[in-house]
């Protein structure tokens, strides 16, 4: 897969159909893997992939505006690509997306504590990978070998259903303890393709909005309102969860909110780029039983 | 070994006994694991949650001194006057054990700031004051650990109270200050000639082993307009993941809140950092930043402090999101 | 923590100005009778709404917050109660998933001619507050309006 990767990123910039190409490559550890920014063609030769290959790139594509780029993506990044597409931030024109065929990604915090199984603990978000055929891309490169399945009776939610079947009491001590660990570093933002605003309401300070302390007043608000500011828009690409530093469930709270919009609204992020985004439409059915 | 040291070797047993003692008149804060979370430095209460085994913590003791946040001092009006009131400083004892060196080496240079000649950081100070610093020494350097190039070791005792090694089923706890000295004197028993010898040679190996070395420049001046920062800093997110992390990184925010001042954890590496009243912002671009914190930490803080701003713990690579690795853009920086 | 003997709580209620205010209004000239510990804010429209308001009424202390807007259909800009609706749907589960009492935060539809029902909601919603009891979720020493 790699080689083809490597041909079709060499004939990307030799005819000079992109100016860039952003993939992975392995650091200098020659373990973990880090992001590529290929400009010439004899850099595309550091070019990998496997399945420590877990950032979502996409988030970088909005770094170069007006430039040609080709992107190395997965399927869950052709949904953050998808959901840019939708909100106008990308040019569709201006991208070459080449599609990995993904047989899932490490769970790179899990490696440390599991090496003694063999098998490759892949991220849970991996497990229930919809793998919606989306045909957005420009170029699908196929993965020859076996796909792993996921179980029919596989539920993507069952970790939220486990937290709603909980009493209130036990839901507010399970939260306060995970945000009383949040250091604000903001990794969970920065690292997400879909928080882009130029100022984010964090940083705000006529009015501010909420303490930049880490108290819980702070952390609670912060965390509330960053997956408020993606419903409709969260495609679970999970970076938000591994880049925490300490180890917040991050995915546990925009998933909750993911289900939600599904079941309220049968509406789902990151399938067209046509679609209306969540919040700016309305259908006149809309639930409306919490309302007295 | 500094003059005034005192080499004891104990149990585990004693050691933990003599800790239960002083939960009466100290909080004891230690090194914890959150499965699948890390490690993280928690008051302990229940010594058995005391983590002694490899593996470091990820944020670093610096937390226990420059606050991740707290209000400073509160403004009133009083008579139709504005007046400022002090907020108590916290008093009551600590002991932190389990420091890595590298920690206590980062405590060592943030002391250099906050407790410069006429600049005297109460809150920092105050916190220095009442805390007693018991360190751990690494016996398994992570991949990551580069401390013997910037000036540590493994084994270091630079800023701490007390240092325990552990050996085999035991601990040898080397006693620095007095203060520990009135804690730990009746511990276990002293180290006889041979075994001291042995301790020397074990901490000369441990500081030889690690694989992951660095030179540093000591001109990085020739190379501040190189391309080479636009290459490395590329796929930095800006988020404040090493800055936080990191245990000499010191850089705050101070903003008002209800009438308090609250002075936060603030980086260099933020887009908005040095932003200006004036619309105007310095460092707009990603390689202004991420050069800004390679030279803060292994030049501009030589030139003021004759040392370098970094310890080499590791945990900015270990835990950037994209894994930064700012050992290896030292070391690979171009000398002109 | 103190608890207050005789504690009242705290609601704040944002009303669009056409139908909810009006109905409120409407309810204050009949002398309608009903508990004073709604603090009502005035908006332009349930649209306005930024679930950052109720975010931070709840943070701040407030027991309770209510939203109230025009029918649906009726709304003086046509579609802001729609768009509302969307958004308060999905922040109220989200409250309630976090550990929030569902109680504290709740909308309703009350126009310009229903005093008697805007009494109604909020003598309803006073007794659920209070049955909930006081929000202590951040400490009020330290986050609070002290002078």
């Amino acid at each position: 897969m790699v080689d083809e990767l490597k041909a079709k990123v060499r004939e990307l910039l030799k005819n000079k159909q992109v100016e860039l190409v952003i993939g992975y490559q392995r650091a200098a550890d020659g373990v973990s893997v880090i992001p590529c920014f290929v400009e010439n063609e004899k850099d595309a030769e550091l070019l990998i992939w496997d399945a420590y290959c877990v950032y979502n790139l996409s988030g970088y594509l909005k770094d170069y505006p007006g430039k040609k780029i080709g992107i190395v993506a997965k399927d869950c990044d052709l949904r953050s690509i998808v959901v840019l597409l939708q909100e106008n931030q990308l040019k569709r024109e201006n991208l070459f997306i080449i599609e990995m065929e993904c047989h899932g990604v490490i769970d790179e915090k899990r490696l440390k504590y599991d090496t003694q199984n063999q098998e490759i603990n892949f991220a849970q978000k991996c497990k229930g990978c919809p793998s919606a055929k989306l045909s957005i891309a420009d170029c699908v490169i196929k993965d020859k070998g076996e796909k792993r399945k996921t179980p029919d009776d596989y539920d993507e939610y069952e970790p939220i259903r486990k937290m709603e079947a909980k009493a209130i009491s036990e839901r507010l001590k399970f939260w306060q303890e995970e945000f009383s660990r949040c250091i604000r570093c903001y990794a969970c933002r920065q690292v997400c393709p879909m928080c882009y605003c130029p100022k984010c309401v964090a940083e705000q300070t006529q009015p501010a909005w909420f303490s930049k302390g880490t108290n819980l007043e702070g952390n609670l608000s912060w965390n509330v309102t960053r997956a408020m500011h993606l419903a409709g828009r969260c495609i679970d690409c999970g970076e938000c969860e591994r880049a925490c530093p300490v180890g917040i469930p991050l995915r546990d709270i925009n998933k909750k909110i993911q289900k939600d919009v599904q079941e309220l609204f049968s509406y789902q992020a990151g399938l067209s780029a046509e679609a209306k985004p969540l919040f700016a439409c309305f259908d006149k059915k809309d639930p409306d039983d919490f309302i007295k | 070994m500094g003059k005034g040291c005192m080499l004891k070797i104990t149990t585990k047993e004693d050691l933990t006994k003599i800790l239960i003692s002083l939960l009466n008149d100290f909080e004891i804060i230690g090194p914890k694991e959150l499965s699948h979370k890390g490690i993280f430095y928690e008051s302990i209460t229940d010594l058995k949650d005391l983590h002694w085994g490899e593996g470091f913590t990820t944020e670093p003791v610096k937390k226990f001194f420059l606050s991740p946040s707290e209000y400073l001092f509160k403004g009133r009006y009083e008579n139709g006057q504005e007046a400022l009131e002090e907020l108590p400083l916290p008093g009551n004892k600590r002991i932190i054990i389990g420091v890595r060196p590298c920690e206590a080496i980062g405590l060592s240079l943030l002391d250099k700031v906050f407790n410069a000649g006429e600049d005297q950081d109460k809150f920092y100070l105050n916190n220095r004051a009442r805390t007693i610093l018991v360190g751990l020494s690494c016996l398994k350097p992570d991949k990551n650990c580069f401390c013997t190039s910037v000036g540590g070791s493994p084994e270091s005792s630079r800023g701490l109270d007390a240092l325990i090694s552990p050996v085999g089923n035991e601990f040898i706890i080397e006693i620095i200050t007095e203060r520990a000295k009135g804690i730990f004197e009746s511990l276990g028993r002293n180290l006889n000639q041979e075994e001291v010898k042995l301790w020397g040679s074990d901490k000369k190996r441990r500081e030889g082993s690690l694989n992951f070395r660095i030179k540093v420049s000591e001109n990085l001046d020739n190379i501040f307009e190189s391309e080479y920062w636009e290459k490395v800093s590329k796929s930095c997110i800006s988020c404040g993941v090493c800055t936080f992390l990191c245990p000499t990184c010191h850089c705050f925010d101070l903003v008002d809140e209800k009438r308090k001042k609250l002075r936060c954890y603030d980086g260099c590496a933020f887009c908005d950092f040095t932003l200006e009243a004036s619309g105007t912002n310095p460092r707009a671009a990603r390689k202004e930043r991420y050069r800004q914190r390679v030279f803060h930490k292994f030049d501009y803080f030589k030139k003021n402090f004759q040392e370098n701003l970094c310890v080499g713990c590791g945990r900015c690579i270990r835990f950037c999101p994209v894994k930064m690795n700012i050992a290896e853009v030292v070391d690979k920086a171009p000398l002109v | 923590m103190t608890e207050k003997k005789n504690w009242e709580p705290k609601i704040v209620a944002f009303l669009c100005n056409w139908c909810s205010y009006a109905g409120a209004d409407l309810a204050g000239t009949s002398r309608m009778e009903y508990p004073p510990n709604v603090r009502i804010i005035r908006v332009p429209c349930s649209g306005r709404m930024n679930p950052l308001f109720v975010i931070k009424c709840l943070m701040k202390g407030a027991d309770g917050v209510l939203i109230s807007g025009c029918h649906i259909n009726d709304c003086h800009y046509s579609e802001g109660n729609f768009y509302a609706r969307r958004r308060f749907a999905v922040l109220k589960k989200l409250l309630e998933y976090t550990g929030i009492d569902p109680r504290r935060f709740q909308m309703s539809w009350v126009s310009a001619s229903e005093g008697d029902k805007w009494a109604k909601v909020v003598r309803e919603l006073v007794d659920e507050i209070k049955s909930a009891g006081p929000n202590r979720l951040v400490d009020r020493q330290t986050h609070s309006a002290e002078v």
